[in-house]
């Protein structure tokens, strides 16, 4: 066992107590700029009565601290995170240098437009891109995430019904093998989801879908490649059924990485789409964000974008607040800007020569691994894959196995899990996504690690499988108790 | 490509395990008129490491910024020090690069920070919990409408106009979809009107939502509103734009407010012309279950360690779909880190100094106005509106200003469309020097 | 897996014991074996009149959430108010302890199952 009672740490493994287990210090570490003077006197009345507890560590600890904190995590730059629908994928070094550049960080969003054109100009220039790669050219930069991107798409479906006359269209068509995100965001956009079960084949059922729609459909959510990896085959006549029957087509872009520089969303049929740019144009996920998610739509939805938006009058960027028909804002500003202007460098990097090789590289490995995995384990879907792989804990079961077993143990040999447990259509899914980054060798371990833990279970070798893990800062945690008597401060 | 590792024996050898002759084939299940040809979007050409580092620093260059231009620029967003270690921190590749942890033994970093970042933001705030946040401080406000509304189940919405207006306009547009109603409430003398406020609640009001400071910079008693709440079974929704507030000021927490959301931009994070910023969201224990977005729990391991898990998913999106509190899937979880940090380095008594130094530059700077420009009365906290006797007259001196390396204010109308054009909303912080006062007020009597 | 035979069952697996115009409800034995460890109970209020079939409480365990539907209408005149801090007794004891809540009846009931139905429709 590693002594870790002196330092915290032993050889190079740590612990590390809260901050608010260190003593508490009186004066800051930090020597801060700024005017000398008095507290105003209109203020001494709502003076703050008791100091907030913030523990104050000296420059040297603080670092220290936060430092050995990131090294109990895993990252794509520690290892490989083959996370089915988040398209974990190399974040460029370079894009953190861009974004810090004054000219870039240090810019107010109510600054006079004059003088922020070189930023305009590239997000207008991404605008302009996104809309292209979609196939849905009129661009909003404005939601944070893809699920803000869903919302915002939905209320502008919602208002381009209305704005026809069409009031009784508040019912959402979601496939069960949707992220939940959809039947959630349609919900806040007022709108009720029903829920369409899919085909033996893990895609849309067409009769399934036609027996749903209805003048009281207002949109049909979906995700192509949907979250098993197959591809929408019938995507085409899809849209012209929800087209004929009034509604509109709503593309969850969580899967562009699949089709990025190949086809178009737009060309398809599909009316709406948001662009997960943290995964398809791959700005860092920061422990769960910030992300953004921007929404792509054709003419018929362009007058509902939310505003503002950035537009081009001759050779000056402007940002347009007001808008006819716009459904409003949806987030405070443009939209998240470092995060969108590393997207921009990700597409830049590829241009129109080399951005197809992002999706081309990236079903190449879902395809390999699948190649290599599935004689192993339970393929639900039997036939070529896109960007990602589908496969359930079927035939470990007979060990006594679970996914969530294949999951910790994968940690022990040194990689992150696959998504477990969704899709929701199939009992005990693993969804591998191995993105367009990652090499041969890396999926090659991967692979061997795979099939090292189906030949444990084949062999009855399963101790280890329902022990893991075994080897990080923590084993299993105990998630009953946390969510039981939820303990989300410290209190001293 | 230097992002794709695989040479031509790689894939030829890969595609052969798959059984295929050709990559092509892979997309075989895309429909041929579908398949767009190869090169022929309408993007830029291929940029190597150097072209994109050029075309981005001439970007760059082209901009004035607060580096090269003192900023009393506030409305949301303000300029405050940012310590290099904060930067150094959230560049860490193991904080840069990991996905929401979902996977608790591989993720206690993001998961103890969080826990950190949780219990140093609802201490700050005066309120009992905190959750991992929220995009911004507009859909925080938003959010927290939502949350009032099934809380108690009533749906007449009550905001005060000296809330921001985007914050004013996100809320109205996420309200607009459901049932039930949004009143705003006007304001006088840029300063909320606490006693109209009180008049518009009624026993069918979820929620009002005021700011505290509020748009305007004023900092007011808000405890008449905690009873006027009482009284009717309202929930109390305090916003912020600015929370260096509460290193000085007393926080909403002390008046008893029921949610309390805003920006965390103020904390450690660069103005960015908008974003990625923070929304910071606290609430009451007993409210807990109904609150938006990701939390942090602590718990133990199966060898009795502390360690921290997300906990209460049930509340969210994958698990209730539909019946989710909220769509919200990622956070701001970068920020978060940053915010931790930040408060780490300053402590109480750093956060006590940057709110004394923003706020005692406010106060220099309106003590040295010209006759000519007015500032908006009463307890202000480092904002507040100079009104001047016409547009032009601003205009001139707002022109004069930027000539002079000073951007003095934001016109208020482009914020609040409301507001006549004569208005300046004007900030500081600590990154405000006593020469730049100096500056401002010689640049405010040259253009009289 | 336990089936008391004087109780009655839904499809939707909830219990009803009816004494009088009584009726405890709670959630099955089966029920809570396939949600896990419970960690919350959100119960009804006391007088919320309930028609038949209708959702009234709700219980989570950590990653899944399952509406619980009255098995007859009524006026809910009870809750079992210890699941607040101890949700796990739906665990340990679905028939007991683990009860959600007690309704005054009147009006109509979903279709009801006895034990060796219920029985049955397990195994189906």
């Amino acid at each position: 066992m590693n002594d870790t009672r002196y330092s915290g740490v032993a050889g190079l493994m740590h612990e590390e107590p809260l901050l608010f287990e260190r003593a508490h210090k009186a004066a800051t570490s930090i020597s801060l700029p700024g005017v000398e003077g008095d507290t105003p006197a209109a203020l001494a009345g709502f003076a703050r009565k008791q100091a907030a507890g913030i523990p104050g560590l000296s420059e040297p600890e603080a670092v220290r601290h936060f430092v050995r904190l990131s090294q109990w995590n895993h990252g794509i730059e520690t290892g490989f995170y083959p996370l089915g629908s988040c398209t974990m994928k190399y974040n460029p070094r370079v894009h953190e240098n861009l974004v810090r550049l004054p000219g870039l960080a240090h810019l107010h969003p109510d600054q006079p437009e004059a003088t922020a054109q070189g930023a305009l100009a590239l997000l207008f220039e991404l605008q302009e891109w996104l809309g292209e790669i979609a196939g849905l050219p009129h661009v909003t930069l404005q939601p944070a995430a893809g699920a803000h991107g869903e919302l915002t798409g939905i209320m502008m479906i919602r208002a381009y019904h209305e704005a026809r006359g069409d009031t009784k269209r508040r019912i959402v068509l979601v496939p069960d093998s949707a992220h939940g995100t959809n039947p959630a965001s349609a919900a806040l956009a007022g709108l009720a989801t029903v829920e369409i079960k899919s085909g033996a084949d893990g895609r849309i059922d067409l009769d399934e879908l036609k027996a749903h729609l209805s003048d009281e459909v207002a949109a049909v959510m979906l995700t192509n490649p949907n979250t098993a990896g197959a591809f929408e085959s019938e995507i085409v006549e899809i849209c012209r059924l929800v087209h004929e029957a009034g509604g509109l087509v709503y593309g969850d872009g969580a899967n562009l990485n699949a089709l990025v520089g190949v086809a178009r969303p737009g060309d398809m049929g599909i009316d709406c789409l948001h662009i997960n740019v943290h995964k398809t144009f791959s700005t860092p996920h920061g422990g769960g964000g910030p992300g953004a998610g921007p929404v792509a739509v054709n003419e018929a939805l362009a007058p509902f974008l939310p505003m503002p938006r950035i537009e081009k009058s001759g050779d000056h960027y402007h940002i347009v607040h007001e808008a006819a028909n716009s459904i409003g804002p949806v987030f405070g500003s443009v939209g998240q800007v470092g995060v969108l202007l590393r997207a921009a460098a990700y597409i830049a990097a590829f241009g129109r020569e080399h951005l197809h090789k992002i999706a081309t590289d990236a079903v190449l490995n879902a395809n390999y691994v699948l190649a290599r995995l599935k004689d192993a384990y339970h393929v639900p879907f039997p036939g070529l894959c896109k960007h990602e792989c589908l496969l359930t804990d079927e035939i470990q079961n007979h060990h006594g196995i679970k996914t969530l077993d294949i999951a910790k143990r994968l940690i022990d040999l040194g990689f992150h899990p696959m998504t477990v447990y969704f899709p929701l259509i199939v009992h005990g899914a693993m969804l591998i996504e191995p993105t367009e980054t990652e090499s041969k060798a890396t999926l090659d371990h991967f692979c061997d690690a795979m099939l090292e833990i189906a030949r444990d279970c084949e062999a009855g070798n399963v101790e280890a499988l329902h022990e893991a893990p075994l080897m990080p800062v923590r084993r299993r945690l105990d998630e009953t108790q946390a969510a039981r008597k939820p303990v989300l401060v410290w209190q001293d | 490509m230097r992002f794709l590792p695989h040479t031509d024996a790689d894939r030829s050898a890969m595609l052969q395990t798959i059984g295929v002759k050709s990559a092509a084939e892979l997309f075989a299940d895309i429909p041929a008129q579908l398949h767009i040809k190869e090169g022929s979007l309408n993007l830029a050409t291929a940029l190597h490491e150097a072209g994109i580092v050029r075309k981005f620093t001439a970007a760059a260059d082209a901009n004035r910024h607060a580096g090269n231009t003192r900023c009393f620029l506030g409305g949301g967003t303000y300029h405050h020090f940012v310590p290099a270690v904060v930067d150094y921190v959230i560049s860490r590749g193991e904080f840069l690069t990991a996905y929401t942890p979902y996977q608790p033994e591989i993720s206690q970093g993001t998961l103890q920070t969080l826990f950190e970042f949780q219990t140093m933001v609802a201490r700050l705030l005066n309120m009992d919990v905190a959750n991992a946040s929220m995009y911004d401080a507009a859909t925080a406000v938003a959010e927290a409408a939502l949350m009032a509304r099934r809380i108690t189940r009533r749906h007449r919405t009550v905001v005060a106009t000296s809330v921001n207006p985007r914050y004013r306009a996100v809320t109205r547009n996420y309200l607009s979809w459901l049932d039930g109603e949004e009143i705003e409430v006007p304001c006088t003398g840029f300063a909320t009107d606490l006693e109209a406020l009180i008049a518009a609640i009624d026993d069918n009001t979820a929620s009002v939502i005021v700011q505290y400071p509020d748009f305007y910079g004023s900092v007011y008693d808000l405890a008449p509103l905690r009873e006027a709440c009482d009284r009717h079974g309202a929930l109390m929704v305090v916003s912020f734009g600015d929370v260096s507030a509460f290193g000085l000021i007393e926080a909403p927490g002390s008046f008893g407010a029921d949610i309390v959301c805003g920006s965390g931009q103020a904390l450690g994070i660069p103005m960015g012309f908008g974003g990625p910023h923070i929304g910071l969201f606290a609430c009451r224990q007993k409210h807990v279950r109904q609150m938006p977005g990701r939390v942090c729990g602590m718990t133990e391991d199966a060898d009795g360690r502390r360690g921290f898990v997300l906990t209460l998913s049930t509340r969210e999106q994958h698990i209730r779909r539909e019946k989710a509190t909220s769509n919200i899937c990622s956070n701001q979880g970068l920020m978060c880190t940053a915010n931790a940090t930040y408060m780490t380095l300053l402590g109480d008594a750093g956060l006590a100094t940057v709110a004394q130094r923003s706020a005692a530059a406010l106060a220099q700077l309106v003590a040295g106005l010209p006759a000519h420009v007015t500032a908006a009365g009463g307890a202000r906290y480092n904002e507040t509106v100079l009104s001047f006797e016409s547009n032009a007259v601003r205009d001139r001196f707002l022109k004069l200003a930027e000539e002079r390396a000073i951007f003095a204010g934001i016109p208020l109308e482009k914020i609040d469309p409301d507001a006549s054009n004569e208005h300046l909303l004007v900030a500081t912080t600590e990154m405000i020097e006593a020469t730049d006062i100096a500056d401002y007020l010689t640049a405010l009597e040259a253009s009289k | 897996m336990s089936i008391p035979a004087d109780l009655k069952y839904t499809k939707e697996h909830e219990w009803v014991r009816i004494e009088g115009d009584i009726a405890t409800l709670g959630i099955s034995d089966h029920a809570q074996e396939a949600l896990g460890d419970i960690v919350f109970v959100e119960l009804p209020e006391v007088g919320r009149k309930l028609a038949a079939g209708e959702a009234f409480a709700v219980v989570e365990s950590v990653k899944a959430v399952s509406d619980v539907y009255a098995p007859v209408g009524g006026e809910v005149i009870e809750v079992n108010s210890a699941l607040e801090n101890a949700p796990e007794q739906v665990n340990g004891e679905p028939y007991g302890n683990g009860w959600i809540a007690k309704v005054k009846m009147s009006g109509e009931s979903v279709e009801l199952m006895d034990e060796a139905a219920y029985a049955t429709f397990l195994e189906e």
